[in-house]
């Protein structure tokens, strides 16, 4: 048994995992909260409008006395954090919070915390995974969660509109939330122009320096705060922009016989071989991932490119998909472990092993545009699966051209010899298919059992 | 600055709440009017029904 690193802070109970799964202990302190969630009806409501992570009863696998009951909520393949979110995923994320906390109020609850660590996305779908988040409503009580929701949500929503949709990245730097001052400050002067922006930032920042507690707030004021706040989020969009990886593949020199010739080599591949998981690393619009998951895998699709993967969001949104995870991913600086102790939060790598990695038209950005050793390149999918489809990519290629066009050369150690002299000692080769009148090659790789 | 380390941050959100909720409900309110008075002229019922809500709380939830 071990207690999760992430779960150390709430005295109502703690999460910890057991032969692999996942479990949840509640102290005697939160006794009379739990009975009223399951009593009322609130938890049967909200797993039925799949705004909450439906859980068991369990008898604890090990005695605790202190513990006065263990439950063991449904198991997620995948944590992600917010920073990893696109920003239809961080809008969805906090209409689930709002959506909770809202309904919560008909069944005499509330939500106490608001934070984006507490959602993940499961199915598709964002949930709230905390099962001691609620607590009884007061009646004229504040929303205790109000500060945390705006700076956990809010704050980062405004951000990547106003200034720049890689924004996401900011929950990183500031895990706790983003300070309303820091939000504030960065917001460009228009912003203020949006009443809800001036009342939930601009005002809140000048107020925050009084802690006068003001007296009675009624129920019905509570309701028209959330359901302001929901308003407020469904009307922050984007504009339309363009990006340069938009419609790759139907822009494409290679065009489509490339395309549906690639699909084929690689469902050939994979059905050659037992898996159940993949990253699609430099996913794209997602063409790939989506192939596999008709397969029925369960499939992660990663890209740098924010655009991109909120695309797929919207996608998978739309279609109903429930096997592929969207996640915004930069191979050259991934999430790294982080807050207390530095190790609260996981960094992404553990949470990314899969069975099958899959490199399509990566490597020679990694390579070529970011000087990144292929031995190193290697090195990083050896630790994440024991499997690794991989296109290499020559020089020859007109894209890396077009990488080679704006830098000199220096990479007299990128060849297709030197490639397989970097996957020799790691990996044995299972299928090798060069792709017509391509200078691609795709390789199905497993790795060597170390007691070899 | 030092006396700001010593409070709560979610203390200083309490006034905040109170001024946005009576701003909010205030806009409520119109709309409602505005509304009304749409309804007035045109004769369709732009406000929710009651038994639509109720229908739609019972599904799952779309984003």
């Amino acid at each position: 048994m071990q207690t999760v690193a992430a779960s150390f802070k709430d005295p109502s109970g703690s999460v910890f995992t057991y032969e692999n799964e996942y479990y949840r202990s509640i102290n005697p302190v939160y006794e009379t909260q739990y009975n009223h969630l399951l009593n009322s009806g609130l938890y049967d409501h909200l797993c039925k409008r799949k705004l909450f992570l439906p859980f068991k009863e369990y008898v604890s696998p090990i005695p605790a006395p202190q513990v006065w009951k263990t439950i063991k909520p449904i198991q997620l393949a995948r944590i992600c954090y917010a920073s990893e979110w696109s920003f239809d995923m961080y809008k969805d994320a906090a209409r689930c919070t709002l959506h909770n906390c809202i309904e919560a109020l008909d069944f005499g609850m509330v939500l106490k915390d608001a934070n984006t660590f507490n959602i993940q996305f499961y199915q598709g779908k964002p949930i709230l995974i905390d099962s001691l988040s609620f607590e009884k409503y007061k009646e004229g009580q504040h929303w205790i969660a109000y500060r945390q929701f705006v700076e956990h949500f809010i704050c980062p929503l405004v951000l990547m509109k106003y200034n720049h949709l890689s924004l996401q990245k900011i929950a990183i730097t500031y895990p706790n939330g983003v300070p309303i001052d820091v939000c504030k400050s960065m917001l460009p002067k228009r912003a203020r122009l949006n009443p809800n922006v001036y009342l939930h930032i601009i005002l809140a920042a000048k107020k925050t320096k009084s802690s006068k507690k003001t007296t009675q707030f009624s129920q019905d004021k509570l309701r028209t705060l959330l359901k302001g706040l929901l308003n407020f989020v469904e009307k922050i969009t984007l504009p339309k922009e363009k990006t340069i990886w938009d419609d790759y593949y139907a822009h494409t020199i290679l065009g489509n016989g490339y395309f549906d010739e690639k699909a084929s080599v690689i469902s050939k591949m994979l059905d050659s071989i037992e898996y159940k998981s993949v990253v699609d690393y430099g996913a794209n619009d997602g063409a790939f991932s989506k192939l596999l998951a008709k397969k029925n895998k369960e499939v992660i699709a990663a890209d740098i490119d924010y655009n991109c993967i909120n695309r797929l969001y919207q996608y998978i949104k739309k279609e109903k998909i429930k096997n592929i995870h969207p996640l915004v991913l930069d191979l050259t600086n991934p999430t790294p472990s982080f807050g207390w102790a530095a190790q609260e939060r996981s960094s992404i790598f553990p949470r990314l092993q899969s069975d099958v990695s899959l490199c399509l038209a990566l490597v020679h950005h990694l390579a070529i545009q970011h000087n990144i050793p292929l031995p190193n390149i290697l090195n990083l999918f050896h630790k994440q699966s024991e499997y690794l489809l991989i296109e290499f990519v020559e020089k020859t290629d007109a894209k890396v051209q077009l990488l080679l066009e704006s830098r000199e050369d220096i990479f007299d150690k990128y060849s297709l010899n030197d490639f397989r002299n970097a996957f020799n000692p790691l990996y044995d080769l299972l299928a090798e298919k060069k792709l017509e009148a391509t200078d691609r090659t795709l390789f199905l790789l497993k790795r060597k059992n170390e007691m070899a | 600055m030092l006396s700001l380390l010593y409070i709560d941050p979610g203390s200083g959100s309490f006034l905040v709440q109170a001024i946005i909720a009576a701003a909010l409900g205030g806009a409520f309110i119109v709309r409602g009017y505005w509304n009304r008075f749409k309804s007035f002229f045109t004769g369709k019922d732009y406000s929710k029904k009651k038994e639509d809500t109720e229908k739609e709380n019972q599904e799952e939830i779309e984003y």
